[in-house]
């Protein structure tokens, strides 16, 4: 049990604290309710290039990494298709150093044009280095748009292309700084062996006079239902092949996503699970098999990948997938198995929950859902799944028309 | 209105409070470790073995380890995959050149019978030649797929030059794969498994009936003395260029032989990495992405050996900005050969690093990690006081002198790839 206080600021700041008396260290967590999905199609990349600029100093304080170190603090932050997370770790005598910077950068940023330029091109190495320069490192620039092709996720956080980064202006910075840059739209998590009205009078003191603005209504196209399989295959100077298979499920906390969740996992989660052991270990088909699901907000996939093994044809693997998908919707899964898939979920519960920065990440995560308890709830979502709810469900998802697979084969070289 | 531009106060840390675990010996003379005062659910039983590759030709520790769990006579590899997943258990192999690491994860309820899954399987593999196989295609697959980084290709390249004349350069080649004998497996399994065992270390809240359980376990596995390493560390400063036509960016690695943390100046010398290269507002990190944009990050470190260890800086460019990254690296270096570092970022980088041990230390895991890496050297915690003492000790002047005499340039191998 994760415990909690809630408290909200005026200007529409949401303030979660969590006390934790184990640890030396305090965390001040904070997600913005702002991801690739909220950029413009014309300006990919946007949210994740803006993480970056976060760090290039801030109204009233030119540097954001030197005062937190001098603290003997440290700082990340990332960002996905749904949120932008930045947090701060600091010995907890030293709370007060992350507020100040964190709230300043939440007023405003310096937005200086040196800034802008190195960023761009520090961001186009990311680019290069993570997705163009890895073996299958474009697969999801691929799978993306051939899945989705109504709603945002149809691009990868990182963007489009190249081009939309380097063309980036200091104008639409400050726009976007803007837009979702405000505390109406950000979730504070304060975590540490401190008090709550401690707390409370330090998040007035530095984030109490941050003007309020009006939070921006999403209102982003939905995906609408596929019905026809679509198949893309695509030639890379990669040792050998991959194939990909993504069926369309329910967004996080949407009805249906635990079930989806768990049936990835009986599906290929680990060496006991279906995929791995008919695939790999009895037919050989592939050297390595496993699913999972993406975990977005909106529509989401569950995910199938496999490398196969050497002179084995697509249409063997195909084959031997669809027949294991057919056994998962005409017979129900025995309860020892569901039991076994269980056991692990709470295992890996348990262990993201320890320290202090993954409890803070959680519990920001879960008010952004609509409820910090979420954290305390969700095995228990998971315990209420029956045999009958997972063939129920992978009736609906498992069909070839809600099916997008990318195929990805190694270029043949002369030699 | 608050004056935003004035930082709050800070106070700097002076002492951390480091537990040690229990420390209790079994009847066949193996350390077992536990720290058992933690506040959740969570355990974690590690069995360290002297199995390490330099013990035999690389691949074989390899695959030994990996097919641990492949299957005995009385049960196959699926019954014991199944049987620890049913308990909702993980398991952890790692095999590292000096030592190979087995991990019993789970949580309270199941964890006895997890480990015991886990011994039980060790202890009766029998190596069977299709399990081999189907890892060996796996592997050779993964390798494959690996050899294509030129971050990769640029490690590997730097390791076998610098470590040319011990085995810590001696790496795994693709078509080591092709040449493997189940009878290398079930011997070395039988020198460095059963008769192997180095230590185990237990966290978790488990009761004394528990911890038992555990122990029993641990006396199944006799332990023989270490084969002992002793290698040349010698090696001759090298150029290298490795050429790959359609990569974006090019991997650049460069670095020395150096020591480890049982040499005097390796605490002092650990400040003045931290400043060139070792977080994220170092010098290097500062020029080279921060200020020119040449890359998505870049940083040095000391890597840490049995006997000795060695100084690395590690990037990857964009094509065009390899020789201008080599330039500002040497500029960088010279600078910190040729004027002292400023007393406002040397007292930073001190409250950093202490502010990192502390971070490190947070935790009944992070704890015993920080008692491994010390007891590996024959060292306790007092390292820690010692360590905190002269990091907040060193002078500007130390900082140059310590450049001066380990960041030279001709020292330097210098690999790039792509």
């Amino acid at each position: 049990m994760v415990e909690f206080e809630r408290f909200v600021l005026d200007n529409g700041l949401r303030v979660i604290f969590h006390k934790d008396v184990t640890t030396p260290m305090a965390v001040v967590n904070t997600l913005y309710d702002v991801g690739a999905r909220d950029e413009s199609p014309e300006r990919t990349g946007f949210a994740h290039l803006f993480e970056h600029l976060m760090f290039g100093g801030s109204i009233n304080i030119p540097n954001f990494d030197g005062p937190l170190q001098e603290a003997g603090g440290s700082n990340n932050a990332f960002t996905s298709n749904d949120i932008t997370n930045y947090y701060d770790v600091v010995p907890v005598q030293n709370l007060e150093t992350a507020l100040w910077l964190e709230s300043d950068r939440m007023l405003s940023l310096a937005f200086t044009e040196k800034s802008l330029e190195v960023q761009r091109s520090v961001v186009i190495e990311e680019f290069k280095q993570r997705y163009l320069n890895q073996p299958y490192g474009d697969l999801w620039l691929e799978l993306r748009p051939l899945a989705y092709q109504v709603h945002p996720y149809r691009w990868a956080t990182i963007g489009k292309n190249i081009e939309h980064i380097q063309e980036a202006t200091m104008e639409e910075v400050k726009d976007f700084f803007n837009t979702h840059y405000h505390p109406g739209n950000a979730i504070l998590c304060i975590a540490g062996n401190l008090e709550l009205d401690e707390v409370k009078r330090l998040v007035e003191k530095w984030y109490g006079d941050i003007p309020s603005k009006e939070k921006k209504v999403r209102n982003l196209p939905q995906e609408p239902k596929q019905t026809e399989f679509r198949t893309k295959t695509i030639e890379r100077d990669v040792p050998s092949d991959v194939y990909t298979y993504g069926f369309k499920m329910a967004g996080k906390g949407q009805e249906g996503y635990y079930e989806a969740d768990l049936i990835s996992d009986v599906l290929g989660r680990g060496k006991s699970s279906r995929l791995y052991k008919r695939l790999k270990k009895e037919l050989e088909l592939v050297t390595d098999i496993n699913a999972y699901v993406m975990g977005s907000t909106d529509t989401g996939m569950l995910m199938i990948s496999c490398h196969p093994s050497d002179g084995v044809t697509l249409e063997q693997i195909d084959t031997e997938i669809w027949k294991l998908i057919d056994e998962m919707q005409s017979t129900l899964v025995e309860e020892a198995e569901l039991e076994k898939i269980i056991n692990k979920v709470k295992t890996t519960k348990a262990f993201s929950e320890q320290g202090v920065l993954n409890k803070s990440i959680a519990l920001a995560q879960s008010e952004l859902m609509g409820d910090a308890n979420l954290i305390n709830t969700e095995t228990e979502s998971y315990e209420k799944v029956t045999v009958e709810g997972i063939q129920k469900h992978a009736e609906e998802i498992l069909q070839k028309t809600n099916c997008t697979q990318l195929i990805i084969k190694a270029k043949k070289n002369d030699e | 209105m608050m004056n935003r531009t004035i930082a709050p106060e800070t106070s700097t840390i002076t002492h951390i409070d480091f537990q040690s675990p229990e420390i209790d010996t079994l009847g066949n003379k193996v350390n077992i470790y536990s720290m058992l005062e933690t506040t959740d659910e969570t355990v974690r039983v590690d069995f360290i073995f002297d199995a390490g590759s330099l013990k035999t030709s690389k691949i074989i520790a390899q695959l030994t380890g990996e097919l641990l769990f492949s299957g005995s006579a009385d049960k196959s590899s699926d019954e014991i995959e199944d049987r620890i997943d049913g308990l909702g258990g993980f398991t952890g192999i790692e095999v590292s050149t000096e030592k190979s690491t087995i991990s019993a994860i789970g949580l309270k309820e199941h964890i006895v019978a997890i480990t015991q899954t886990v011994v039980d399987a060790i202890i009766n593999v029998n190596f069977n030649p299709k399990e081999i196989n189907q890892l060996l295609q796996s592997k050779k697959k993964k390798m494959a797929i690996s050899l294509e980084k030129v971050s990769t290709q640029a490690r590997r390249a730097f390791l076998s030059d610098l470590f040319s004349n011990s085995p810590y350069g001696d790496l795994t080649q693709l078509e080591d794969y092709d040449k493997i004998n189940q009878k290398d497996l079930i011997e070395f399994h039988k020198d460095k498994y059963l008769k192997g065992l180095q230590y185990i270390s237990v966290v978790g809240s488990l009761n004394e009936e528990e911890l038992n359980s555990i122990k029993a376990l641990g006396n199944q596995f006799s332990k023989d003395e270490v084969t002992k390493i002793d290698y040349d560390y010698s090696y001759t400063p090298n150029n290298i260029h490795l050429k790959k036509e359609q990569a974006l960016q090019t991997a650049i690695r460069v670095g020395r032989v150096l020591f480890n943390k049982q040499h005097e100046d390796f605490i002092k010398f650990s400040v003045v990495n931290t400043i060139l290269g070792g977080y994220f507002g170092s010098r290097l990190m500062t020029s080279i992405r921060e200020d020119k944009g040449y890359t998505y990050g870049i940083g040095s470190g000391v890597a840490q050996l049995k006997e000795t260890g060695y100084f690395f800086i590690s990037t990857e460019v964009g094509k065009e900005f390899k020789d201008l990254t080599l330039e500002a690296i040497k500029e960088e270096i010279t600078l910190l050969q040729t004027e002292e570092v400023s007393e406002t970022e040397l007292s930073l980088v001190k409250n950093y690093i202490i502010g990192q041990i502390l971070e490190q230390s947070d935790g009944a895991q992070a704890m015993m990690d920080r008692f491994i890496s010390v007891e590996t050297y024959g060292l306790d915690f007092s390292y820690y006081d010692k360590f905190i003492k002269e990091v907040n000790e060193i002078t500007p002047k130390e900082v140059k002198e310590l450049a001066n005499l380990y960041l030279n340039w001709e020292d330097f191998t210098v690999v790039s790839a792509g």
